[in-house]
């Protein structure tokens, strides 16, 4: 096992506890390191308290982040999260934003420890990343800048359409050479912008 | 019976005054530490932000109409400035403009959806963002720039000994006399245009998915520039000494590499773009 694929591993046993998890983490100090904090997170999330229940936005924020990275679909009838997470879990409310967190923390991390990798090692990692655009909400984006002026939401869509032609473009040419680093690099730097205009959407000052 | 002159003046008159009445001014002084944290949140106007003469921070808003109105607070070393919008605000009526005056060596935070941006003649950190909002930043040193915009123009003047990371998706930047240990930036369809010497050993990383690069150096520069369209062209008036190995095919008319100047001081220089046009060009006397 190498560190890409504990790394992976850890999104579906995440206590490293498994054998050949256990015998790459003796040998890994940067793994180690990474299931350590992972372990902190999990800890620290736990002694939440129920009171401290974060807003709304903090949900969407997840929600759509999560989205960004692929790691859940979106859901058709009932476009929020909020119901689900918020209506009757209680105190156990936080484990899953945390639990959300983890994976999310994990997928950048393991997207971003894979840049120096050789390159037999970076197509693997690349691959999930690379997922069709529709995959990521648009339409979450859109009904975030509703209330907008209508020059604004029309730079929001503008933008929209642009980005996901360049995470087409640089799909492609991922797909024409997946050893290029250029190509690879292209299609992160499109992902990146995705991103920035979903957390602008989302971060800008509202009345 | 009144004539149509004098309904005109009235008329005139009733909207001159509640222009009056809807626009005021508002000013605040906070007493602050070296290295302050100064952060304008602002919706719709724009923020200008200067040295002060004094550990002071003064803040000068003018807003628009009795529609918004600008909570502050002080937390420490800690100046928090944000546009309030009240029921009913909009673009027009919930816009606010600041004039902020800062210590030299604050770090500022400024958001804005749709003013423009500005800072000059600083030395602390600097990070400003709006989707929609023109920047521009001039005469800082020895600190990190970031900025953050949609389809907003960023235009950088005399940065130095920077740590600049630009993110626009549309908006054209312009990069002149900007250097230092690492100067980023990320398009997906803006021009990216930069002029200067491109410092002393530091890493350079330009690139946009599909808009231009064109960057204009002087004789003096010292640099291992290497630059590749993907779909797209690149051009290269300075004869650079071609490198013996690099990871990518020089493919002619698509990608260059090489070194100008001494290679001991030499920065490293990214160019890249997916189907723009790449330019490196000399600076002629008169620039």
């Amino acid at each position: 096992m190498n560190c890409v694929e504990l790394q992976q591993s850890l999104a579906e046993v995440e206590d490293g506890s498994r054998l050949d998890q256990r015998a790459h983490l003796r040998t890994c100090p940067e793994c180690s390191s990474l299931l350590r904090e992972l372990e902190l997170i999990a800890a620290t999330a736990n002694q939440l308290q129920a009171a401290n229940e974060p807003s709304p936005r903090v949900w969407n924020s997840i929600e759509i982040a999560l989205r960004q990275e692929g790691l859940i679909r979106p859901q058709r009838a009932d476009r929020s999260l909020l119901p689900s997470f918020g209506a009757a879990w209680g105190a156990v409310r936080w484990l899953a934003p945390a639990a959300a967190m983890l994976l999310l923390a994990l997928g950048i991390y393991v997207r971003r420890e894979s840049l120096p990798r050789p390159v037999a090692e970076q197509a693997a990692v690349v691959a999930p990343a690379v997922a069709n655009p529709s995959d990521l909400n648009d339409e979450d984006l859109m009904q975030e800048v509703a209330a907008d002026p209508p020059a604004m939401k029309t730079q929001y869509a503008e933008n929209l359409r642009r980005v996901n032609e360049s995470i087409r473009d640089a799909q492609g040419a991922v797909d024409e050479s997946p050893n290029d680093p250029d190509a690879r690099r292209s299609l992160m730097d499109a992902y990146q912008q995705k991103s920035m205009l979903f957390e602008m959407a989302m971060d800008r000052s509202e009345p | 019976m009144v004539s149509m002159r004098t309904a005109k003046l009235v008329a005139i008159g009733v909207i001159v005054a509640g222009t009056l009445v809807a626009e005021s001014r508002r000013e605040y002084h906070f007493a602050v530490g070296p290295k302050a944290g100064v952060s304008v949140m602002n919706p719709y106007g724009s923020i200008l932000v200067r040295p002060s003469s004094s550990n002071t921070v003064v803040v000068n808003a003018v807003l628009h109409s009795d529609k918004v109105e600008v909570d502050n607070s002080q937390n420490g070393n800690r100046v928090d400035i944000q546009s309030h919008l009240l029921a009913g605000a909009d673009a027009d009526s919930g816009r606010v403009d600041y004039e902020v005056l800062v210590p030299a060596d604050a770090s500022i935070t400024l958001h804005s959806n749709t003013g423009s941006l500005r800072a000059e003649n600083l030395h602390g950190d600097v990070s400003l963002e709006g989707p929609g909002a023109d920047v521009d930043v001039r005469d800082v040193s020895d600190a990190h720039v970031h900025v953050k915009t949609m389809n907003g123009a960023v235009n950088l003047d005399n940065i130095q000994n920077g740590h600049v990371e630009v993110d626009s998706l549309s908006g054209d930047v312009t990069l002149k006399g900007v250097n230092g240990p690492l100067v980023q930036v990320v398009s997906t369809s803006g021009r990216i245009n930069y002029i200067g010497d491109f410092g002393n050993g530091g890493e350079y990383r330009l690139t946009s998915h599909s808009g231009d690069i064109e960057a204009t150096i002087p004789a003096w520069t010292s640099a291992d520039v290497s630059a590749r369209s993907v779909r797209g062209e690149v051009h290269d008036d300075i004869p650079l000494q071609p490198k013996s190995h690099t990871w990518f095919a020089i493919d002619k008319g698509r990608a260059f590499a090489g070194t100008v100047g001494r290679v001991a001081v030499s920065s490293t220089v990214v160019l890249r773009t997916f189907s723009g046009k790449i330019h490196l060009r000399k600076r002629s006397e008169k620039q």
